[in-house]
């Protein structure tokens, strides 16, 4: 998670989710979800195949009705203002689709018509983020699936949203083009200074390059969850340590203060100690006063991964 | 409104830009001009030359049906084609409401069927002038106007009537199929009262031009009413289910 960009949290909502329901033929397939987006955050979208995701992107941009509950988007309501909430929104939705009897620059331009401010040097702009240039007069039915996704993005960013929803952005993408899709991300948090939602059943994805996970399953919000943020010194870390002697090193660990030993294994040369983030420095030190040699000292994070699998049971498809 | 004929703009490109645009105007630009040419030439009833071939080609009666049914075929997968790519998502997520999307997608559809019209209209005069008239001014221009608006209006609840079904089906093939069969429809008539609130009587309201009446206690006004209540009831539907509908 080498996340520079750190979050504001204080800093006012871009986009806000209360309650908000789909309920189609008595089964709510998106169920009271409340969670919400900050300004210039990134957030993952997370939850296993049919969890909502796609159907609560759906109800954010108005392509589908919320059964109960709003959406508010920079202060306006999905409801009952939706001009107004949507320009703030720039959005992809499973695959980008265009017209593939046009050129790319034929098919910005559709968007284009439909802003209210038209910017003559917009497009251009756009173009040149996604590093599509050269394939602006082809028509997109020329298009390979990673193009297409650029061009979507060039749409999407086309208005100057506020927020961009990316609804499975790397899906199909070969490996070269999801690393590609993650840089444009950043680039664009960076350079349009915008707030990034990405769906993802990927928890790899998520972890690389949000700022919190909102993880959803059979359409409830199950946990949201803090990403990128720096290690708090108060906190607790688990470390493991290789040593040359383990007993001599778990002297050190009983006598040392604040550490707590949880696992000495000898035949591995290895122990896992508890302690306060701020206190690793002196025990390190104390090793070295002992003349315990110290080959290698890592931290047992519980990955996303099973917290994820924690959350959601498994991988059980709903 | 500058915005909504940026809309319109938008609608038109969607059309032209695909490579069969240029066939229906050529088809109603040659079809006028070989029908000129074929009565004038092989037939031995030739139209009086008071404007009488204009008029036909004008008319449901005449060639300005097939004008119809290429404006139908035009105008058919202007919503529907928006669902089968995929388009549509990207269309509704924009600062417009679906009604003005919607708005300007049927403005350009009569916009389309009166181009095709107009091209009729000019190349139907050329056949005149060359085959039937006797120079400009033995033209009847009252009766052309007419025949003009007549199949303007046929025209018009065609294409309102196939913008319909374009939305409720969100098939272009099934939008054309269903309007393709109700026009060859329109010509069974069925001698009962009821039939004339229908809208198949009431269509071509040249009729009424030598004093006849398809049905018992139909006037030229009467048709008008009842083919206003159908196509506002046409627009009526498809506003309201467009609005509605979720787009999965
Ligand atoms: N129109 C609909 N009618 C009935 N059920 C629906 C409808 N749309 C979606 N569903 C159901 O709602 C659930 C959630 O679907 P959704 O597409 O939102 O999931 P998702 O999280 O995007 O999944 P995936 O990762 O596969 O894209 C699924 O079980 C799906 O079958
Ligand atoms: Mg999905």
């Amino acid at each position: 998670m080498n996340q520079e960009t750190t979050v504001q949290h204080h800093s006012a909502a871009v986009l806000q989710m209360k309650g908000v329901s789909k309920i189609i033929k008595g089964k709510a397939i998106v169920d009271k979800l409340s969670f919400e987006i900050r300004k210039g955050e990134i957030v993952g979208l997370l939850g296993p195949n049919g969890a909502g995701k796609t159907t609560t992107i759906r109800m954010m941009t108005g392509l589908i009705k919320m059964s109960e509950g709003d959406v508010i988007v920079n202060g306006y309501s999905m409801r009952e203002h939706f001009n107004s909430a949507i320009a703030h929104i720039g959005a992809i939705i499973e695959n980008p689709e265009f017209y593939p009897y046009m050129t790319g620059l034929e098919n910005l331009r559709q968007y284009q018509r439909m802003t209210d401010q038209l910017e003559p040097g917009r497009i251009d702009e756009v173009v040149r983020l996604v590093g599509l240039q050269d394939a602006m007069n082809k028509k997109v039915k020329a298009y390979s699936l990673g193009m297409r996704q650029r061009l979507g993005i060039a749409q999407a960013l086309l208005h100057r949203p506020k927020l961009l929803i990316l609804d499975e952005p790397t899906n199909g993408l070969d490996p070269a083009g999801i690393r590609e899709m993650r840089e444009y991300m950043r680039t664009i948090a960076e350079v349009e200074g915008i707030s990034i939602l990405i769906s993802s059943h990927m928890l790899a994805e998520i972890e690389q390059i949000c700022h919190r996970a909102v993880v959803i399953q059979n359409g409830r919000l199950i946990t949201v969850s803090e990403l990128g943020t720096a290690r708090r010194t108060d906190e607790h870390v688990i470390l493991t340590l290789r040593v040359d002697s383990v007993e001599a090193a778990v002297v050190v660990a009983e006598q040392q203060e604040g550490v707590e030993l949880m696992e000495a294994e000898p035949e591995i040369r290895q122990i896992r100690v508890k302690m306060m983030d701020s206190r690793v420095p002196d025990f390190v030190k104390a090793l070295g006063a002992r003349g315990v040699g110290l080959y290698r000292i890592s931290e047992d994070k519980q990955s996303l991964e099973e917290e994820f699998l924690k959350w959601t049971g498994g991988n059980q498809i709903a | 409104m500058r915005n909504f004929n940026r809309l319109i703009v938008n609608e038109w490109l969607k059309m032209s830009r695909k490579k069969s645009f240029l066939i229906p105007f050529l088809i109603v630009l040659v079809l006028p001009l070989l029908v000129g040419y074929v009565s004038h030439t092989f037939s031995t009833q030739t139209p009086e030359p008071g404007g009488a071939f204009m008029k036909d080609s004008l008319l449901p009666s005449g060639i300005g049906q097939i004008v119809t049914i290429l404006a139908v075929i035009g105008t058919a997968g202007m919503v529907a084609k928006e669902y089968s790519l995929g388009t549509i998502k990207f269309l509704l997520i924009r600062a417009r409401s679906r009604t003005v999307i919607l708005g300007s997608k049927y403005m350009t559809a009569l916009l389309y069927g009166f181009t095709l019209t107009l091209v009729t209209l000019i190349s139907g005069f050329t056949a005149e002038m060359i085959w039937f008239a006797d120079g400009i001014q033995s033209l009847d221009v009252q009766m052309i106007l007419m025949s003009l608006l007549y199949g303007l209006v046929y025209t018009a609840v065609y294409v309102t009537f196939g913008f319909m079904m374009g939305i409720l089906t969100t098939s272009t093939g099934a939008t054309i199929g269903i309007t393709m069969f109700v026009i060859m429809l329109d010509k069974i008539m069925i001698f009962r009262d009821f039939y004339k609130y229908m809208l198949f009587p009431n269509m071509n309201l040249s009729v009424y031009q030598d004093g006849g009446a398809p049905l018992p206690g139909m006037t030229l006004s009467f048709s008008s009413i009842v083919l206003s209540v159908y196509t506002l009831l046409f627009l009526l539907i498809s506003f309201t289910v467009f609005r509605r509908r979720d787009v999965a």
